[in-house]
Formats: C-alpha cells, sequence, structure tokens
C-alpha cells in the first residue's frame, strides 16, 4: 500500500514537473481557476472593484475559445492553511498566490510546480524574448529560490514600508513636520506620549524593523553575505551558513547592538503589543491608528487602500526610516535602508502540481495553464494589473506602476531610486523570524528579559536553526567560505 | 449449536442494529483519526506527501525540547488550578441555589446562570483581551477605586500573563458543572436532609457532612471532566496571547496546534498529541483508582 503510493506520488510529481515542457498550448479546453489575492478583479464587497485582470482573462479567451478563466472571489483569511487543506483534498486552485517563504520551508512539498525550467524558456508573447526570466527581477528570482534550487512563484511586485503618521495628532501635539533622523523620531515620540498621545500602538515586528538595522550594520558585507549560494539576494543558505560562521549571530557585537538603541523608541509605546504575535494582532493595531489611538503605524504600501476602506478620517502622511548615525551606533555605516523591508507582495503565483490538484492530471491542462501564466505575465500585462491597484511596487526592470495619486507617495518614490539592500536572519527554518525570534524580541523589549538573557536565548535559537536547516537540506556548512 | 456470544447477538439483532450506524459514525470520525495519529506519530509527515518512518525521532524531539518543558509546566498549573475553578465557584452557587426558597426563584437563578450559553465563547475571550489591556476595563476599575498600585499589564508580563488567562471569566460558573452538582443536590432524598438536621447538620455543616459526600459521583465526574479539557485546552491563549510573553503561557497542546498549523510539522504535531493522550490516560486512570478506593 504504502510503495503504492509512494509510486503514484512520484508519478504525480514527475507528471507536474514535465508537464510544462510536453503538451502544446491549445490541445485542452475547460476552466483555470485562480486565486489571486490583492489584484482579484470584481471584488464583491470593493468600493471599486478592479478590472484589470479580468480584461486580460478575457482577452486571453478571445484567443483561446473553449478556454475560461475564473477568479476566486471568496475572502481567505489564513492562505497556508488555505493551501494545505486544499491540496490535501486535491482541489487546489490551478493558478494561486502564496509567499515563497511559505512554498519553500513549511507548505508541503509538491504543492507548486518548479518554475525555473519554465523561466529559462522563451516566453512567446514577449517579442524577441529568449527566456522568460529575462523580463524578471533577478534579485527577486534568486530571493525566491528554495534550498532544492527551484522556483514556486512568479513574481512581479514588492510591498514597500513606511511610517505612516496621523497628520491630526502631531498637530495637537505641537509638532509641526515628520522626523527626519533616529533622535528626532524619539523627540517626537516622546512628545507625542507627553500630550496623551500612544506613538505607536502595534507589535515591534522583528523581521522588519531588524531588516533596517541588521542591513545597515552589515552593509559593508553585504556581497559577501548573499553569495554563499552564489546568487543575488539573501536566500535561506546564505542566511544558514551566515549564522553558523557566527557573523548573523550575537557572537557578532554588531547583530544585537541595535536592541537598546530600539527599546528606547518602544519605551514610549503602550505595552499591551510588545509582546504579542504581530500576525495575529494585525487587525487590531490597524484598527487603534484608524481608531485614533495612536500617532504611528509601520505599515507596507498596500495600507493606502486597507486606510481608506477601514474609514480614516484624519489626514495621513508617511515618512522613511532614517539613516543610522554613528550617534546611535559605532558599527552604523550611514546607508540608506529605508527600502529594506517589503519584499514579495501579492503578484507572487504559483501552479499547483496534480498532486495537489486533480484537475492537473487532465492530458494537456498543465501546459495551458502555463500558456495563460505567460500571457499575463508579460512586462505589458504585469503593469496593467499593478498599475490598476496601486499600492505595491512592480520589480521587473522598465515597468513602472505609480502608488495611489490620492495619497502622498514620495516617500515610497525616494525608496524605489535607491539600491535595495536586505540581510537578516528569519527564514532558515519555520517560524523563526515572526514567532520565535519575536518572543524574545518582545520579552526584551518589554523590559522581562536582560540584553545579554536575550543574546544567550537568541543563540540557542539560531544555533538550533541553521543546524535544522543543515539536517533538512542536506547542507555541509564547512563548504562555504 | 452456536455459542453463547453469537446466540446473543442473533437474538439482540434489531438492538445492535440501531447502534450500528452510531458505532460507525464514531468509529469513522473518532477511532480512525486517533489511530492515525497514533501512527502517523512516528513518522516525518508534511500533510501531503507520503511519511516517511522516523521511528522515536518525534518524541524524543518533543521530550527534550525545552519549551515542551515549560508548556508542561503551564499545563501542569492550569490543571490545578483548572479543577478548583472546576469544583468550588459551581458548587457554591448550586448550594445557593438549591437553598433558595421556592421553586420559581430557584428556576429564575438557574436560568439566569445558564443564559450566558448563548455567547459564543469566542466573543468572551475577545472581551477578556480587551479587559486585560493596560487601558482595560480591569485596570480602570482598580484605578477608580484607589487600587491604582495594582494596574499592570496583565497579559505583556509573564509573571501575570499565565494565571491572567486561567483566572479569566469571571465568576467561573460552568454551566454544565453548575447543573450538574445542583441535579445531584435535588437527588438527595429530603428524609436524609430531616435526619442529618435532627443530628445537627445545618448550614456549612450540613454541606460538609451530607452534600459534599452525596455528591461525590458529580464531583468526580466534574473533576475527571476538568482535568481531560484542561490538559487538552489551548484557545485562549492561541487567541489572546500566541503562547507568550516568550513561552510563558504556551501549553502543549497549543505547541502541537501551532507545529502543526504553522510549521506544518503534522508528524512531529502527532507525537505531541500522542503524549498528550497518555498523560490524560493516566490522569483518568489515577482518578478512577482514587475514587474506587475511596468507595
Amino acid at each position: 500500500m504504502m510503495r503504492k503510493r509512494l509510486l503514484s506520488g512520484t508519478l504525480l510529481l514527475g507528471a507536474a514537473l514535465l508537464g510544462p515542457a510536453q503538451a502544446a498550448p491549445g490541445a485542452w479546453k475547460g476552466t483555470i481557476t485562480m486565486y489571486v489575492q490583492e489584484y482579484t478583479p470584481n471584488w464583491p464587497d470593493a468600493a471599486k472593484p478592479l478590472k484589470a485582470f479580468q480584461q486580460i482573462a478575457d482577452e486571453y479567451r478571445k484567443a483561446n475559445p473553449g478556454i475560461q478563466i475564473k477568479f476566486s472571489t471568496s475572502p481567505i483569511p489564513d492562505n497556508d492553511t488555505n493551501v494545505r487543506v486544499k491540496a490535501a483534498a486535491g482541489e487546489l486552485f490551478d493558478i494561486y498566490w502564496a509567499q515563497s517563504t511559505s512554498l519553500n520551508s513549511t507548505l508541503p512539498k509538491g504543492v507548486a510546480v518548479d518554475l525555473a525550467p519554465v523561466f529559462a524558456q522563451p516566453n512567446p508573447y514577449i517579442p524577441g524574448n529568449k527566456a522568460w526570466q529575462d523580463v524578471m527581477n533577478k534579485t527577486q528570482v534568486a530571493e525566491n529560490r528554495a534550498p532544492n534550487g527551484a522556483v514556486y512563484v512568479l513574481s512581479a511586485d514588492n510591498v514597500a514600508f513606511t511610517i505612516f503618521y496621523n497628520k491630526d495628532l502631531f498637530k495637537k501635539a505641537g509638532i509641526s513636520k515628520p522626523p527626519t533622523s533616529w533622535p528626532e523620531l524619539i523627540a517626537v515620540s516622546k512628545k507625542l506620549k507627553a500630550a496623551g498621545i500612544n506613538p505607536f500602538h502595534q507589535v515591534p515586528a522583528y523581521p522588519w524593523w531588524g531588516n533596517f538595522f541588521i542591513s545597515d550594520l552589515y552593509a559593508k558585507e553585504f556581497a559577501r553575505l548573499t553569495r554563499f549560494d552564489g546568487l543575488p539576494g539573501q536566500s535561506g543558505l546564505d542566511e544558514a551558513v551566515a549564522i553558523h560562521k557566527g557573523i548573523l549571530s550575537p557572537k557578532d557585537p554588531r547583530f544585537m547592538s541595535w536592541w537598546p538603541t530600539f527599546k528606547q523608541l518602544t519605551d514610549t509605546w503602550p505595552r499591551d503589543y510588545l509582546t504579542l504575535d504581530a500576525s495575529k494582532n494585525y487587525d487590531a493595531f490597524n484598527q487603534d491608528f484608524v481608531g485614533g489611538k495612536s500617532a504611528m503605524i509601520f505599515e507596507g504600501s498596500y495600507s493606502i487602500r486597507s486606510l481608506q476602506d477601514l474609514g480614516a478620517k484624519f489626514a495621513v502622511g508617511a515618512f522613511n526610516f532614517p539613516a543610522l548615525t554613528k550617534a546611535q551606533s559605532p558599527y552604523a555605516t550611514g546607508t540608506y535602508v529605508a527600502n529594506s523591508v517589503g519584499g514579495n507582495g501579492s503578484f507572487q503565483y504559483a501552479v499547483s502540481t496534480p498532486l495537489a490538484n486533480k484537475t492537473m492530471r487532465e492530458a494537456g491542462k498543465s501546459a495551458a495553464v502555463l500558456d495563460w501564466m505567460r500571457y499575463f505575465g508579460t512586462p505589458k500585462n504585469v503593469q496593467r494589473i499593478i498599475v490598476e491597484n496601486a499600492t505595491y511596487v512592480p520589480t521587473w526592470p522598465g515597468v513602472n506602476a505609480p502608488l495611489s495619486p490620492s495619497f502622498d507617495s514620495t516617500p515610497f518614490k525616494q525608496q524605489a531610486t535607491k539600491p535595495r539592500l536586505e540581510l537578516n536572519v528569519g527564514s532558515a527554518a519555520p517560524g523563526l523570524g515572526w514567532t520565535d525570534m519575536q518572543r524574545i524580541f518582545g520579552l526584551y523589549l518589554s523590559g522581562n528579559i536582560t540584553l545579554d538573557q536575550a543574546k544567550s536565548q537568541v543563540q540557542t535559537l539560531l544555533d538550533k536553526s541553521a543546524n535544522e536547516y543543515a539536517r533538512k537540506n542536506k547542507v555541509d556548512f564547512s563548504n562555504y567560505k | 449449536m452456536p455459542s453463547r456470544p453469537l446466540r446473543r447477538l442473533r437474538e439482540g439483532w434489531p438492538a445492535y442494529l440501531f447502534v450500528l450506524p452510531s458505532v460507525l459514525l464514531m468509529a469513522y470520525f473518532s477511532y480512525v483519526p486517533a489511530y492515525t495519529a497514533m501512527t502517523r506519530a512516528f513518522t516525518d509527515w508534511d500533510g501531503l506527501n507520503v511519511p516517511t518512518f522516523t521511528g522515536l525521532e518525534n518524541f524524543q524531539r518533543a521530550l527534550t525540547d525545552p519549551v515542551m518543558g515549560q508548556a508542561a509546566l503551564n499545563a501542569g498549573i492550569w490543571v490545578v488550578l483548572g479543577l478548583v475553578l472546576a469544583v468550588l465557584p459551581p458548587l457554591l452557587v448550586a448550594e445557593l441555589i438549591f437553598n433558595l426558597r421556592g421553586q420559581r426563584r430557584q428556576y429564575a437563578w438557574r436560568s439566569l446562570f445558564v443564559v450566558p450559553v448563548v455567547v459564543p465563547s469566542l466573543v468572551l475571550l475577545l472581551m477578556w483581551g480587551t479587559f486585560f489591556r493596560s487601558d482595560g476595563l480591569i485596570n480602570t476599575v482598580l484605578g477608580s477605586v484607589g487600587l491604582g498600585a495594582w494596574r499592570h499589564d496583565w497579559l505583556s508580563d509573564p509573571s501575570t500573563a499565565l494565571y491572567s488567562l486561567i483566572f479569566l471569566g469571571f465568576p467561573y460558573i460552568d454551566v454544565f458543572f453548575l447543573l450538574l452538582l445542583y441535579a445531584g443536590l435535588q437527588n438527595i432524598a429530603p428524609e436524609v436532609f430531616e435526619a442529618g438536621k435532627m443530628d445537627g447538620a445545618v448550614g456549612w455543616r450540613r454541606v460538609l457532612y451530607l452534600d459534599l459526600p452525596l455528591l461525590r459521583p458529580q464531583l468526580g465526574l466534574i473533576a475527571l471532566l476538568s482535568v481531560i479539557g484542561n490538559v487538552q485546552y489551548f484557545i485562549s491563549p492561541l487567541v489572546l496571547t500566541s503562547g507568550g510573553p516568550g513561552y510563558s503561557t504556551t501549553v502543549p497542546a497549543l505547541l502541537m496546534y501551532n507545529t502543526a498549523t504553522r510549521n506544518g510539522e503534522y508528524g512531529y504535531a502527532m507525537a505531541i498529541a500522542v503524549l498528550l493522550m497518555l498523560v490524560v490516560v493516566v490522569l483518568t486512570g489515577l482518578s478512577r483508582l482514587v475514587a474506587r478506593e475511596r468507595a
């Protein structure tokens, strides 16, 4: 029984991997199902429903009679669980949104097709194209790579992060302009607190704030720390090797030197969320900001829409994380890191395998699904999709989609003009950044443990994570100099 | 001539036929998952692909994980304090209602305690989450009655977070336990109370020397259900603290849930589930043993 299942599983996975290169588009007729997250057209509750993806689908259908594209318009609160459950039932969408970090580490292997071979082939819908990946962002493709070399998502956008602020509350506290340096940010926070206004009221997410500081403090070693795998961008392997070498670890004096600096800021926050789980309390702290309970919120560009949807009745401004100076840390390099937080946004699409989606076993369907993906995955169509939503930043060279004109997007424009450096720890093991590190970070910021205790706990956690990575992915750290 | 069991089966076939659908459904929905958990606890399984046999690795990992140690300690505290909360408040209220004069009054008070059962438990949890906030009801009340020094960050302090969750839900009246005890009191024959009265068993003496010994079956059941329920419980840490600050409110059942749903490590999660099941079986056996010895 076990052998039979193993055999059928292997065959199905094999079919999934080989499928793309085999059947020609047009041999299959039917409906392709898609879940495209925030780019979903015709969303029932949207004030201004998006249309672009539907229009592109209609154009494709016109050219390929017999193929229907059906977008799921049901809300999915927990995407990873949804993928797991639907895949276990063999009913996953043909194309679906998923973050590469989930597909690379916590979601079961075999839920998504490896698109790397497809990316190396020409996309017939891009004139003169020799390899689809030529039009993509190379760093993003590399960052999305799984430890086994597979790339499970077609990525074309990023979330940009900034600090949004309530202009009315700033005015009320007598603050005339947003802060431009770290000491100014602290001073503004203290002034707000003195005026009875919470500066921030949210979970200080370690992976996000950590990116700013780590990327700055280690900026001079950026090239080395991102190339252990021979590719641009920091992958899980790069991270695990750097941890093992004691570079991204408390053994290096830079690694946690910023925690006391950051604590100066959180000491002005109410303690409610300091020790909690960022993902669980997401709605709560957004509501606190919209409800005027806090003056600032550190959030992604998607908030441009969500703050409007939640009914913010005040003028919203935004400013970027300031560059650090030697006054904050002797290790500060002054590098521009305001754009180091973000990464994959909503244009991250995977193709399901026949193991996760029974309909993909139909002869020719995999090829048809990939043909449709090639169709909407051209720079021209990517631009149409991203520009309509106007809350994500396109990553492909030459694709230009400005953020919402109803919002002062100057901070995001500033970020877009600078090279992006991103270094931190968070993906070498499941839950490393968002849960396990976040727990220690929260305990330190709330004053429940000392920095030395935190360092000891972090070291234990990182050792465990790197060893787990090496064991699961059969990595020999001694191979990396 | 058919054997005795066979003969019994043949004679009682209509009864067995009626029971069969329930037994089949129960087997499918209760025993099959339990069997799956027990077998897959020895594997590395992601919930989709074919599991790989790993022997006792998952159990070894669970038993040597320091987080599991902290979680087990938290669960132990929860079980002990939970037992007190499961028994004392419902017993007190059952006694109060039972000693009210007039059936109508008893009915009215009983109904008042039962009515809150219609409020979904998640709503209550979220409401209590707001009570525990730094600007929440508890701190506001403390401040307004001159106990401002007692104001506290209840859920963000590791030393109070676990107890805040355990003592969430004042006045701790579990309706099912209340009705069980009240029914137990009603079942005591009036003659017993009369005889007790003549022997001086009135007021607290009656509760101690008559009610409690005669309520032993109900109290035993409540204790058993409370222990089993609290060993498996993880909803309030999941909703309100995610097991934090640090791991101060993590319990093994929450660890199991997160391991499966967040990390996708179903084999390891099932090993934790099997360990929990063993704990429940041992505690159940012990409580039955104690009850039998006392009887």
